[in-house]
């Protein structure tokens, strides 16, 4: 019970600080100012699984720099604000996650600082290309990649099995599965539509080969209406119409207590949502399996679905030391190791020389032992390189988001929310000064 | 009280602008009222005010006619166990309006709350969650939590009529019915109008609960329900804190024109009550 409330008391906690931080602007403190002497202490806000292990563990095999950590709650939740307001405030850590859809707006409101000094092209070599390009905006670096996230569909093999199902490798197979799921049993569907979530949507686009946001010389150019997109918004659009897709809130009650009861027998989600499902229904354990996300042509392709970054903060003084421990947490087996072994997490390191201990401290028993790192391997070499996210990410999802929870027979479509994100985007991109075309 | 508003007004002139594609940093630019015509412009606004006025038309009627109804219950001589019905009423009171928000979302959830199941028994599909839910959803909670608030005030004021007028009526011939409503309501109409007029004020303020339906749950809550609402996303998702500012002094306005329109009125009625009960 206390799991399946996790989410909204999220909501509520990040409500909740977010109104804190309102009243309590001009605090600014200056506890991490440098000391001439002893350790540098850093301070690092997140909310990724593992992170508190992964603090603990560089604390106490580092002695030139101590991390305090802070978990807030996840960005859409009311993490971003909080990040925001305590910039704006000037008591912000030094260190703070941000996905890389959220970094581009991050860094337009001139919240972060370049890091490309202390990260460096050998670093950036090391790391999955797409990440990289993600993280580097303006032809600077602004943020440490901690891990690519391609997409996957989770499904209860025991009951694919029990109805005859094979996983689908294509859309249209997909849309056969799941007519074939609804006629054996009239409750269980084969996967849940986010209403709550865009991104999910976003990363099917991005996998279709949608490009929403495209920097040409100093013009954005914003494209929600290409085929790729339209696509994908009436294939979704044909499975809610059939109702063979549940349409409940992600990570809410409703959703998680469906996955236990069977009456939702898959999960289209990405590499962290390996932890997710294990946290979620442990007493589930061997009975889920991992499967690559379809596709259209039924050739591998994928998008990314979340995906975190640690950048610095504007007014850090800390950078070195910040950076120092985000590589630190990305870059060494060390790092990776701790946060993997904590038991919460599948990350999927966005350096490949880690993989390997990523998929070695991972306990895969929950998913019969299936080989899930390879599959997320062969997955993340799959990313469509071209996707790139606008600085007005907020604007855009949460029109987007407005409108999906309105999808009803004879209501607005997906096609028209997407559109509505579309306006609001270059409504908002204008009312910055910045130059459109879209 | 002023230093805050102040600020708003001060904040609500001025526009974050970028140049480029927007990574070089911002540029805190005055724009004189270009905010306020921005919220005004901005359909999504403006709907929040449409979406306030039907929850007063809604709720408001509902409230004072079920706080007067059991505060005239509480006050009848039939009514026994008087003390155990004033708690259970007033108790959804003591609980925080978030709290209250999250246990009614529980019970609007379809796969989970023993209430939809029961309905969807008995034949009453109702979907707390659709366009058409949610207003509905949003009055049950006010009501659930203010109910038993405004019949304290009510049953207070019935308690405050002189016993004498009562018996001189009953020794008339009156009944239980007459005497409610030809002499009891009439006499605590005015404590009905404050009430009334405090709760439009306050339903300006509409926030906590929908905002809990729209962050929790995939219901047709959108993050621009009411204009208190508006100024919040426009703050924390969209960033814009100079169109937040200009939204929060447009409602506060609002506010205080209704204000002043409730003090006058009630004024206006109170004197005219006090010179009623000389001349009786």
């Amino acid at each position: 019970m206390t799991r399946t409330w996790s989410r909204t008391s999220r909501v509520i906690a990040g409500t909740a600080t977010a109104l804190a931080v309102l009243t309590a602007c001009g605090g600014g403190g200056d506890d991490t100012a440098n000391k001439p002497s002893g350790p540098v202490t850093i301070t690092f806000w997140g909310w990724a699984k593992g992170s508190k292990d992964v603090v603990d563990a560089f604390n106490s095999s580092h002695r030139d720099i101590q991390v305090k950590f802070e978990e807030i709650p996840s960005g859409t939740a009311g993490g971003y604000a909080k990040i925001s307001n305590a910039v704006k405030a000037g008591n912000a850590p030094d260190l703070v996650s941000i996905e890389y859809a959220s970094l581009p707006e991050f860094v337009s409101s001139g919240a972060l600082q370049d890091i490309g000094d202390q990260f460096t092209e050998a670093d950036r070599a090391k790391l999955l290309p797409q990440s990289v390009e993600l993280t580097t905006l303006g032809g600077k670096s602004w943020a440490v990649p901690f891990d690519a996230a391609p997409q996957a569909f989770f499904y209860r093999k025991d009951l694919f099995a029990k109805y005859g199902v094979q996983p689908p490798t294509t859309w249209d197979d997909f849309k056969k599965a799941a007519e074939q799921i609804k006629k054996a049993d009239a409750k269980a569907r084969i996967a849940t539509f986010f209403p709550d979530d865009p991104t999910t949507f976003e990363a099917m686009a991005w996998q279709a080969g949608a490009q929403w946001f495209k920097a040409e010389n100093d013009t954005w150019k914003v494209n929600t209406t290409d085929p790729a997109t339209t696509k994908v918004a009436s294939y979704w659009q044909g499975l809610l119409d059939a109702d063979l897709v549940h349409k409940d809130a992600s990570f809410s009650p409703e959703w998680v207590g469906s996955l236990k009861n069977g009456t939702t027998v898959g999960y289209l989600g990405a590499s962290w949502g390996a932890g997710v499902l294990k946290g979620n229904s442990p007493e589930l354990a061997g009975k889920w399996a991992v499967a690559p996300i379809p596709t259209w042509d039924g050739k591998p392709a994928s998008g990314m679905l979340g995906g975190t970054s640690f950048a610095v903060t504007k007014d850090s003084e800390q950078k070195a030391a910040a950076v120092t421990f985000a590589k630190w947490m990305s870059t060494t087996e060390a790092g990776i190791k701790s946060r993997i072994a904590s038991g919460t997490s599948s990350a999927f390191p966005a350096d490949a020389g880690l993989r390997p201990v990523a998929k070695k401290a991972f306990d895969a028993s929950y998913y019969g032992g299936q080989d899930i790192y390879a599959l997320f391997e062969a997955a993340g070499a799959s990313i469509n390189p071209h996707w790139a996210w606008g600085p007005t990410t907020g604007t855009t999802n949460t029109a987007i988001k407005d409108q999906f929870g309105k999808l009803a027979k004879g209501g607005p479509s997906i096609a028209d929310a997407v559109r509505t994100g579309h306006d609001a985007t270059v409504a908002e991109l204008t009312k910055r000064g910045l130059k459109v075309e879209g | 009280m002023v230093v805050p508003i102040g600020y708003a007004i001060w904040l609500s002139l001025f526009t974050e602008k970028q140049s480029g594609l927007g990574f070089g940093g911002t540029e805190t630019v005055f724009t004189g009222l270009a905010n306020y015509t921005a919220a005004l412009g901005d359909r999504a606004f403006l709907e929040g005010f449409g979406v306030l006025l039907g929850y007063c038309l809604l709720y408001i009627p509902l409230l004072l006619a079920g706080a007067l109804g059991l505060a005239l219950l509480l006050d009848s001589a039939l009514a026994r166990a008087r003390r155990f019905f004033q708690l259970a009423l007033f108790l959804p009171h003591a609980v925080p309006g978030i709290i209250a928000a999250l246990i009614w979302v529980y019970l609007y959830t379809p796969q989970l709350s023993p209430v939809v199941r029961a309905m969807d028994a008995g034949g009453i599909g109702f979907d707390f969650f659709s366009p058409e839910g949610t207003l509905p959803s949003v009055v049950n909670i006010a009501l659930w939590e203010w109910l038993g608030y405004n019949m304290v005030i009510f049953y207070a004021a019935l308690q405050a009529i002189d016993r004498s007028v009562l018996e001189a009526a009953t020794v008339d011939g009156a009944g239980a019915w007459r005497i409610a409503f030809a002499i009891k309501v009439p006499l605590v109409k005015a404590s009905l109008a404050m009430v009334g007029l405090f709760t439009i004020i306050g339903s300006l303020q509409l926030f906590t609960e929908p905002l809990i339906l729209n962050k929790g749950t995939g219901s047709a809550v959108t993050s621009t329900w009411t204009p208190n609402m508006y100024a919040y996303t426009a703050a924390f998702d969209r960033n814009d804190y100079g169109l937040a500012a200009a939204a929060s002094v447009l409602l506060a306005l609002t506010a205080a024109l209704l204000s002043f329109a409730v003090t006058r009125l009630t004024g206006r009625r109170k004197s005219g009550g006090a010179r009623k009960e000389k001349t009786a």
